[in-house]
């Protein structure tokens, strides 16, 4: 990409002229050189101090001075000002996700970084981190004091314990100077304040800036499921009308009838696989009760060794009947692989496979334009369905304190993550960012990459969606689950085994971690579970 | 030697039994390395052992051409990850042929160094990872975190043992006649090992410097730990070639493999007529 | 290894001065120290300081979690908890007991192919250069790129299962990595394509190293291949064999790239060995205290078996000259 980008510039250099300056639309507002400077559409709005220009509707992602993005950028010109500012920052950051800072989107617009560094002149250094080795860099950086990174990026669950090893700064009082505004009622996080200490928050402080939503969402193919002769089938093999399932009991039965491996089409592909598998068993799982069932009382004792854990336990091995065989094998790249090559005909995924699977531009994908969205199925309880989704993994930032300005670091989060740059930058199809926050989703460029019929669903999802384990010893408890999850997917437990066994790993973990501290964080965590309840009909 | 034409026949079906089942995952590859997009996970009927509709899409990508199919952003090109291997890789050997060689020859010769032996094969036996956490945070200390040269050295360390090892076989095994009597005509000791002794061993010191380059060339695990973005390497840049798209890059990773394969191979080719002469580690002697 | 008498003890020696006479007769001289000084700089260099540290870390619980620097781990001292807690994880044993069951099942599968295509290349015949280089490719291919082949190549719909349907005459199905004994299979297969290769190599030099009049006489007098084989050429390569074995066992204890991208260890433990194992607890639960004592113990036990083998080679050797 680099180089054919350094191409296309050079070339529009040399041809100079109007048509170049057209043609080049898409490498406009890069450092190399800004041609768009001179169109009148660059102008910020009266009354603007910053934000991108060079599109129609840009002026949604402008900002005034007493704006979160205002108060960022004003801070750090001071800071400037003073002399004590490092020329660059240095950014980890996994790399599906770096083409959302440093691609242009939409035409005619500055990439993030370039607008960034225009408006404080601080270079952004990015430095890319393969997937899955976001934890263990960052606690090899932690570790080693090697100070190869001024931020950090890895999944929200991990806060706690990174908060722990003393090698992020804590944040509170550059939140209270900066005033990042998180929890506006309109434009802020879901959930107001509770959504604000779920993600950034642990122990009370502030120790990251939440920069993503993997709300896992559910897809459904339209093509097959609008199909005449697919409806009619079902209808009376099943005796009821094929539509997007209310409840697991018919997410099974239609998975079922759509599971035809020999024609290269699964029933569903939500993940069964090491590591990612238990997300969609906290699905079955925490939906057995109204209106939630947790993982832990709040006195730290686990609740899983239940007749409703061995039940989720059970639905979820007896599911692979429908999945591919090689279900235990695939992480959500052959999932999305599958998906785009249309061997699906429901998923459980990041919200953001519609942005890249239902998308004119891929063109390995298949299933451009028959994809729909639906909410998590449920379960009837006392007469109201429980419908219940999970928040996990999620990329959030925090500042290393090997940081050689860690409030300059602050401040570039608070920029990145308020509602106006941060709807911009997740409407750009060019990485994993996904919207979480009110103002995304009534954003008409998030609409255009999500879809309307998925930002909807986004929306509603977040709303039913419980938080993963976010507290110390996060990594420990999930593996213990998810070794035993896996131990009943193959066979070698069964369902009242595995939960048995994962209790009491559980009780070992939570002895070693510290009960005093787990029960506050359980506490916190526990009530910031949503308690929406939908109507059966 | 009378030879049957059954003999012959027998020993050909074995020997292309013997290449199939070595060709399939090689095949596999090269042929994923043509394949477009939509061949590269297909299954069952719809599975292609040779790319329905041929294209070098997987090779203009990785070196950071745009292709339509495969609308990603490739933060790096593959051709530093090629640099960083072969830099580290060569260097690597180098130092472990060097100091092995040199070794070897003061503990045949000498008899300095006699822990040397225990020790190195210590050495190999241990798996790195058991002791990646001080190294890295030794390597942090020295500045060597994502460099071409604290890399080499690592590869260097690592793979003595073997350097070590099959050169000393080949020194114990030379006669000594021809080195005495240059030693007695007065030739200096040095001038010994580095005139008349080395040039004799050309072919081990071939195939031995081929074994190590490979299993430098192979690593994965280290390379993951102490790089971190300027010498990544193959294996490591090849894990990382993957997208939301499309899942794993499975054409792009087979094009860089098949790239990946070639300096070995040539390698292996030149150095064809020593490699099997070279490697009788001295065993013979006895 | 017929050097090894001649330097780890010096017991031997009585019959080393004997051939190295020349060299000794200058007495010991300083260019063998400063020939062997780098390896040795090089050796201390890479153990001292990680020992050392193992050493102190895995007396203590110290993780990176803690927020405690490694230097100030004291303030963590378990003592010998770490060593008594390793004795009791049974995922421990687990991987432990699964790498050697890969080693016994791989590394002997590995050594008679290799032995078997290495007698096959003994003689000349027609574009044999050829087939000899094309059967060394596998050991060429990144063991990455080979996982990632491999891991598509088992999948239920893939390559492998095809082959075997188009061998059975009927449709084969089997989903290799997603069940744990197939995925064990699918591991130990990939390593023997990858390696038999290297077995090939070693042990092919050995038997062109034999002496091909004896064989030609031998022939003449009538014996069987099998007489040659058994009574000419396995005595002559046995040292070579037991090499060929050394050398594939060491590596094969370590086994980790070409596995953890085919299975990262998984379904559940299945395919778990020591070095998954050790890079799980060392980068998920970064339990650094615990991983520092499983070093040493590993290192430990290493060293008692590579004495040994040295030891008990060495005795041999003096056993046959004597």
């Amino acid at each position: 990409m680099t180089i054919s980008n350094k191409h296309t510039r050079r070339d529009a250099l040399k041809l100079g002229g109007k048509s170049a300056l057209l043609m080049s639309g898409a490498v406009l507002g890069t450092s190399f050189i800004r041609p768009g400077r001179s169109f009148a559409a660059d102008a910020l709005e009266p009354g603007m101090i910053g934000g991108p220009t060079g599109f129609p509707g840009a002026e949604l992602y402008q900002y005034g001075p007493d704006s979160p993005e205002g108060r960022a950028i004003e801070a750090v010109k001071e800071i400037v000002g003073k002399g004590t500012a490092p020329k660059s920052i240095k950014l980890a950051l996994s790399e599906g996700s770096i083409g959302q800072l440093t691609k242009p989107f939409p035409e005619g617009a500055p990439s993030i970084k370039d607008l960034w560094e225009k408006e404080t002149g601080i270079t952004l250094d990015i430095i890319g981190i393969p997937e899955g080795q976001g934890f263990t860099k960052t606690i090899q950086d932690i570790s080693t004091k090697a100070g190869a990174y001024d931020i950090y990026t890895l999944d929200y669950n991990r806060l706690g314990d990174l908060a722990e090893t003393g090698g992020v700064v804590k944040l509170d009082a550059y939140v209270e100077k900066h005033r990042p505004e998180w929890d506006h009622p309109t434009e802020g996080y879901v959930g107001g304040e509770q959504g604000v200490s779920l993600l950034n928050k642990y122990s009370g402080s502030y120790y990251g800036v939440s920069l993503d939503g993997d709300f896992q969402t559910w897809i459904y193919r339209t093509d097959l499921f609008g199909d005449d002769k697919e409806r009619r089938a079902f209808q009376s093999k099943y005796g009821y009308e094929l539509q997007q399932p209310r409840t697991w009991k018919e997410l099974d039965d239609i998975a079922a009838f759509f599971h035809r491996p020999d024609e290269g089409l699964f029933g569903c592909t939500d993940l069964r696989n090491q590591g990612w598998g238990y997300t969609n068993w906290y699905q079955r799982y925490v939906s057995t009760g109204s209106p939630n069932r947790f993982l832990w009382s709040d006195d730290a004792e686990p609740l899983i060794n239940s007749a409703e854990g061995v039940m989720a336990t059970q639905e979820y091995i007896d599911s692979l009947d429908y999945h591919s065989p090689d279900a235990i094998s695939w992480g959500w790249p052959e999932q999305y692989g599958n998906m785009a090559s249309g061997g699906t005909a429901m998923t459980c995924a990041f919200s953001n496979m519609p942005k890249f699977l239902d998308n004119a531009a891929n063109e390995g994908s298949k299933v451009t334009g028959k994809m729909g969205s639906m909410l998590p199925p449920g379960r009837e309880i006392d007469g109201k369905l429980v419908r219940r989704s999970v928040l996990w993994f999620s990329l959030t930032s925090a500042v290393s304190t090997q940081a050689e300005n860690p409030e300059i670091c602050y401040l570039f989060l608070q920029w990145l993550g308020s509602s106006k740059i941060y709807t911009w930058m997740t409407a750009n199809p060019a990485g994993y960012f996904d919207p979480f926050q009110l103002a995304n989703f009534s954003d008409p460029l998030v609409m255009r990459t999500y879809h309307d019929y998925h930002v909807e669903t986004i929306k509603e999802t977040v709303r039913r969606a419980v938080p993963t384990i976010n507290y110390p010893g996060a990594t420990a408890f999930h593996n213990a689950l998810d070794e035993n999850l896996m131990a009943a997917l193959t066979g070698s437990k069964t369902a009242e085994q595995a939960m048995a066994d994962t209790e009491k790993q559980w009780s070992r973990i939570t002895r070693r971690t510290g009960k005093e501290k787990l029960v506050a964080a359980i506490r916190a965590n526990n009530a910031a579970w949503p308690t929406i309840l939908d109507p059966l009909g | 030697m009378q030879r049957s034409v059954i003999f012959e026949l027998i020993r050909y079906c074995l020997v292309l039994i013997a290449l199939f089942f070595a060709m399939i995952p090689v095949f596999w590859m090269i042929s994923m390395a043509f394949k477009p997009i939509a061949e590269w996970t297909a299954s069952g009927a719809d599975l292609t052992w040779w790319p329905k509709a041929p294209t070098l899409d997987n090779f203009r990508f990785i070196f950071g051409q745009n292709t339509n199919a495969l609308i990603v952003e490739l933060e790096r090109t593959a051709g530093r990850a090629i640099l960083a291997s072969l830099l580290s890789s060569v260097i690597g050997t180098l130092i472990a042929m060097v100091v092995g060689t040199s070794a070897a020859y003061g503990l045949s010769r000498y008899n300095y160094g006699k822990n040397l032996p225990l020790a190195l094969i210590q050495l190999r036996l241990f798996p790195p990872l058991a002791v990646m956490i001080p190294v890295m945070i030794m390597w942090t200390f020295l500045n060597l975190v994502d460099t071409w040269w604290g890399l080499s050295l690592i590869y260097g360390i690592v793979t003595l043992p073997f350097s070590f090892w099959l050169m000393k076989t080949y020194f114990d095994e030379m006669p000594k006649e021809i080195e005495e009597a240059a030693l007695v005509e007065g030739c200096s000791r040095f001038r010994v090992f580095t005139r008349i002794t080395l040039p004799m061993m050309a072919g081990p010191l071939a195939s031995s410097a081929l074994l190590v380059f490979i299993l430098n060339w192979s690593d994965y695990l280290i390379a993951l730990m102490l790089t971190t973005r300027e010498w990544v390497t193959i294996p490591v840049y090849m894990a990382s070639l993957s997208s939301s798209m499309t899942g794993q890059l499975y054409g792009a990773k087979a094009a860089l493999g098949l790239i990946a394969a070639i300096p070995p191979v040539i390698f292996g080719i030149a150095i064809q007529k020593h490699l099997v002469r070279g490697l009788t580690f001295g065993a013979l002697k006895q | 290894m017929s050097n090894v008498d001649d330097t780890a003890k010096p017991v031997a020696s009585g019959t080393v001065e004997k051939t190295d006479s020349h060299f000794h007769a200058y007495g010991k001289n300083r260019l063998g120290l400063y020939l062997t000084l780098p390896a040795q700089i090089l050796v201390l260099f890479i153990a001292l300081f990680p020992l050392l540290m193992q050493l102190y870390i895995s007396l203590t619980d110290w993780t990176p979690l803690t927020g405690v620097r490694w230097p100030q781990a004291y303030q963590l001292w378990s003592g010998l908890a770490n060593y008594a807690d390793l004795l009791d994880d049974d995922r421990f044993y687990g991987a432990l007991w699964r790498t050697f069951f890969i080693i016994i099942v791989a590394v002997p599968i590995e050594f008679f192919l290799g032995l078997a295509m290495a007698l096959l290349f003994m003689d000349e015949f027609p574009a044999k250069r050829l087939f000899y280089s094309a059967l060394l490719v596998p050991m060429m291919i990144v063991p990455a790129v080979a996982g990632y082949m491999f891991f598509l190549l088992f999948q239920s719909g893939g390559p492998i299962n095809q082959l075997l349907s188009l061998a059975l005459g009927t449709k084969v199905a089997i989903s290799w990595l997603s069940d744990p004994d197939l995925a064990l299979a699918a591991v130990i297969i990939s390593d023997i394509w990858q390696w038999t290769p290297l077995m090939f190599l070693i042990l092919l030099a050995g038997l062109l190293g034999v002496p091909s009049e004896q064989l030609k006489a031998a022939t003449l007098l009538g014996a069987s291949p099998w007489q040659r084989f058994l009574t000419i050429l396995l005595p002559k390569i046995k040292a070579i064999m037991v090499i060929a074995l050394a050398i594939r066992t060491i590596e094969l204890f370590k086994i980790f790239d070409t596995l953890y991208i085919m299975t990262a260890g998984g379904p559940g433990v299945a395919t778990e060995t020591i070095s998954v194992f050790i890079f799980k607890i060392t980068t998920q639960e970064l339990v650094w205290g615990y991983v520092a004592a499983l070093a040493l113990l590993i290192l430990f036990t290493l060293s008692v078996i590579a004495g040994l083998a040295m030891y008990f080679l060495q005795r041999k050797k003096r056993e046959v000259a004597a």
